[in-house]
């Protein structure tokens, strides 16, 4: 990139770079470029972590992000209110599969509690470990309905039902007037505890942190396949009309430079409005938006390498227009290219959030971060989690890109390079 | 009188004056330059127009179908064709559209009581207005302020610092910050109204004219509305005007440090004229130079995020009204809105370039 300026002056550290290979040169160039060299490592490696997560979610997410795995509203660490098992401190029982076989067993829970169909469940659930187990009979349960768990407690003290089921909340307030019962343990053999949901569920019960994790995908896609399309149309276009100049030239500039100056998000959102909902079409629609700014540097470098001496003799030489462009052009233009590459995933993904966030471009039933906000937002009063941790995601991802191309600019920019 | 003819009178006739002003004081290359950026304004719109012809109604989507959804009669598509002008070439529809952006004759909408699609966008454009130019004043003071200091201190810590707030509120979503923004100050500490314009009593006590609550409060001296109007803008201006400051930041960084290299900078602090001194008065003012052509670009980030801003903020600007019609399916709404915007950004880019060429003796065409 410093073709135009003579190498008087190479410094020591520039000759011993040229000396060692590349994986040593990239350990060494800490030493030179300082807090940049950081800015890269350190976003590449972020960047990395966000590839992993949108290749392999199933690794890493504990649910998947449609199912509806928990309670509703769930704040982080919060423990979820779930169905358990109260015992008398004597009881001879541990868990509903410990009740004896083809007697029905008195259990008493709250009306209108989701307690009795718990109960239900894990019955039906021991009878299959049973069966399963080659064990005859069923475990059969006889629900006693009560008004209140201060009845539904004195009914198990007083010997009329074996068994309680009821929330481990509501039992967490009385808990301490009760000190001959225990909670035995959940209903539900599903493993759920404090743990279980680190950033909470959203208002249908799905799990946030894993919804996160899928979402990844989306953003990654997205961000990726519309920089390549604007890449691949953007950077031919630029070569062809700084190399060919006249009337070509004008008419493609003029057009680029009043899609460079339109509002990307705008345009973007009238392309998805008639597309209609899909990520092909969001793709396409941001990939649009980004043509102009491969163009506009990709042009600006051609021109500026049409002078240069060694085109001059590749042309005197008689090379045809098509390889003095590949192989005498093209190369002076990846630096600066690679730069773009970087921040314009960043853009895409920025982009592709806005676009999922006003409700347009995707369809609702994918997990997107976008969309995730867009829904908790009328959540904001009752839980700040929701609109917290898919938007952090969001700048989590476009900073590292941005951050891996700041740091490539400082470090390629000759401008800037030598105080 | 009509909002827009309103909006020309503030804002356009000092511009027109202005521009009057620099044709008939500068020099023959000024002048040549001017006539030619102000013709050039033209084939700009026809393009932007054109583009948003092309992405409306000449690529796959059918717009009778999204706006009637998809069991529409016969005779109903058809009336609405006809109604739309669809029915007609492509090429008529094209004439008709580009004669109907510039006589800003806009149709009807097909929402609600049918008014003018034009009226509807003149009472939304004073509030985008009052977003964005506090937004943009904020974005510019903050970000020249901060990115001098950062080039001052090129390679130190407080650089570096500065450099990750650029880098990070220019990778925040803005409807994110604008979410946890509101999220802190209205919900959780309750400093600021959770959304709107203006508080809905005070409201019924202003008399509106331009429909810019601050002109018509601070005109009609209503002072309890300008406090209201001013305390609602106070976050969604925040919003948009931190995220632009990172790009201000960086630009103007990156061109105070390559100034602050020239010769006659260092030329200048050699005859012993203070740092700061040469730093703000030598420097700056030249970095201003290409800091100011890139703020004609900038606009373009503005009105995407006056967009998600005015949605996250409930703010009935004309990027919420594009928003809202997507979803009732306005689509001779929608794609006049588009078009409007397309108007503004090639306005403001003129008006960018003429102050650019006021500045840098050296722009010729």
């Amino acid at each position: 990139m410093a073709h135009d300026r003579p190498r008087i002056d190479i410094p020591d550290w520039e000759r011993e770079l040229e000396r060692v290979g590349f994986a040593r040169r990239l350990l060494r160039a800490r030493k030179w470029y300082g807090a940049d060299w950081w800015f890269v490592a350190i976003s590449s490696l972020m960047v990395v972590g966000f590839l992993l997560l949108a290749a392999f979610p199933q690794v890493f997410a504990k649910y998947d992000p449609l199912d509806l795995v928990g309670p509703r509203l769930l704040a982080p660490g919060e423990r979820p209110n779930q169905e358990v098992l109260i015992l008398r401190e004597d009881s001879e029982f541990e868990s509903i599969a410990d009740f004896e076989p083809d007697v029905r067993t008195r259990v008493a829970v709250v009306i209108d509690t989701p307690s009795s169909e718990a109960a239900r469940d894990a019955a039906d659930v021991a009878t299959e470990e049973r069966a399963a187990a080659g064990l005859e009979g069923r475990i059969r349960l006889e629900i006693l309905r009560i008004e209140t768990l201060d009845e539904a407690l004195d009914s198990l003290l007083n010997g009329e039902a074996v068994a309680v089921v009821a929330s481990s909340s509501a039992f967490g307030e009385v808990d301490a007037g009760y000190p001959d019962l225990v909670i035995a343990g959940p209903v539900s053999t599903l493993e759920q505890d404090a743990t279980s949901f680190p950033l909470g569920t959203n208002q249908v019960g799905q799990d946030v942190l894993s919804r996160l994790i899928w979402g990844a995908r989306i953003a990654i896609l997205i961000g990726f396949s519309a920089a390549i399309l604007s890449f691949v149309i953007g950077i031919p276009l630029g070569l062809i009309a700084g190399f060919a100049g006249g009337k070509l030239d004008r008419i493609l500039t003029l057009i680029m430079d009043s899609i460079y100056a339109f509002p990307g998000l705008i345009l973007a959102i009238a392309i998805t409005a008639v597309l209609g909902p899909s990520i092909l079409n969001i793709i396409a629609a941001i990939g649009v938006l980004y043509i102009p700014t491969y163009y506009r540097v990709v042009r600006g470098q051609t021109l500026s390498a049409k002078q240069e001496l060694y085109v001059e003799a590749a042309r005197s030489l008689g090379a045809r227009p098509r390889a003095i462009l590949g192989r005498y052009i093209f190369p002076n233009v990846i630096p600066s290219v690679a730069v773009i590459f970087s921040v314009n995933v960043a853009d895409a993904i920025l982009t592709g959030a806005g676009l999922s966030f006003l409700g347009l471009g995707l369809p609702l039933d994918i997990p997107d971060w976008g969309i995730d906000l867009a829904r908790g937002q009328e959540f904001i009063r009752s839980a700040w989690w929701l609109i917290t941790f898919p938007g952090l995601a969001v700048m989590l991802v476009v900073l590292a890109f941005t951050m891996m191309g700041e740091g490539l600019v400082e470090i390629f920019n000759p401008k800037l390079r030598r105080k | 009188m009509h909002p827009f003819v309103l909006m020309f009178m503030i804002f356009g006739l000092p511009a027109v004056i202005a521009l009057a002003w620099v044709f008939t004081r500068g020099g023959d290359a000024l002048r040549r330059y001017i006539v030619t950026r102000v013709a050039l304004t033209l084939p700009m719109v026809v393009i932007l127009v054109s583009v948003v012809f092309v992405v409306l109604r000449v690529m796959p989507g059918d717009v009778v179908s999204s706006t009637l959804g998809p069991k529409a009669t016969d005779i109903a598509r058809e009336t609405i064709m006809e109604e739309l002008g669809l029915d007609r070439p492509l090429i008529v529809q094209y004439g008709t559209f580009l004669r109907d952006v510039f006589t800003l004759d806009l149709g009807n909408s097909f929402v609600g009581a049918r008014r003018p699609i034009i009226d509807e966008l003149g009472e939304r454009l004073p509030a985008t207005l009052e977003l964005i130019i506090p937004a943009a004043l904020f974005a510019l003071i903050t970000g020249i302020y901060l990115g001098t200091r950062a080039a001052v201190r090129r390679k130190r810590p407080s650089d570096y610092g500065l450099r990750m707030y650029s880098v990070i509120v220019y990778s925040m979503p803005i409807f994110w910050l604008g979410l946890l923004l509101r999220l802190v100050f209205s919900v959780w500490l309750d400093w600021t109204p959770i959304a709107g314009r203006i508080d809905v009593v005070t409201n019924t006590t202003l008399e509106r004219t331009t429909n810019l609550l601050v002109v018509d409060s601070i005109l009609t001296a209503n002072w309890s509305a300008l406090g209201s109007a001013l305390h609602h803008m106070v976050l969604p201006a925040l919003t948009l005007g931190l995220v632009l400051s990172g790009v201000f930041l960086r630009l103007t960084r990156i061109n105070v440090i390559e100034t602050l290299q020239e010769d006659y900078v260092v030329a200048a602090r050699a005859r012993g004229i203070r740092k700061r001194a040469v730093t703000y008065s030598y420097a700056l003012k030249n970095a201003m130079i290409p800091v100011v052509t890139v703020i004609g670009l900038q606009v373009a980030i503005l009105l995407a995020g006056a967009v998600l801003t005015e949605t996250v903020f409930n703010w009935p600007g004309m990027g919420r009204y594009l928003v809202q019609r997507i979803s009732s399916r306005d689509f001779q709404a929608v794609q006049s809105t588009v078009a409007v915007f397309a108007l503004f950004v090639a306005l403001i880019s003129l008006a960018v370039d003429v102050v650019y060429s006021v500045l840098d003796p050296r722009v010729k065409y």
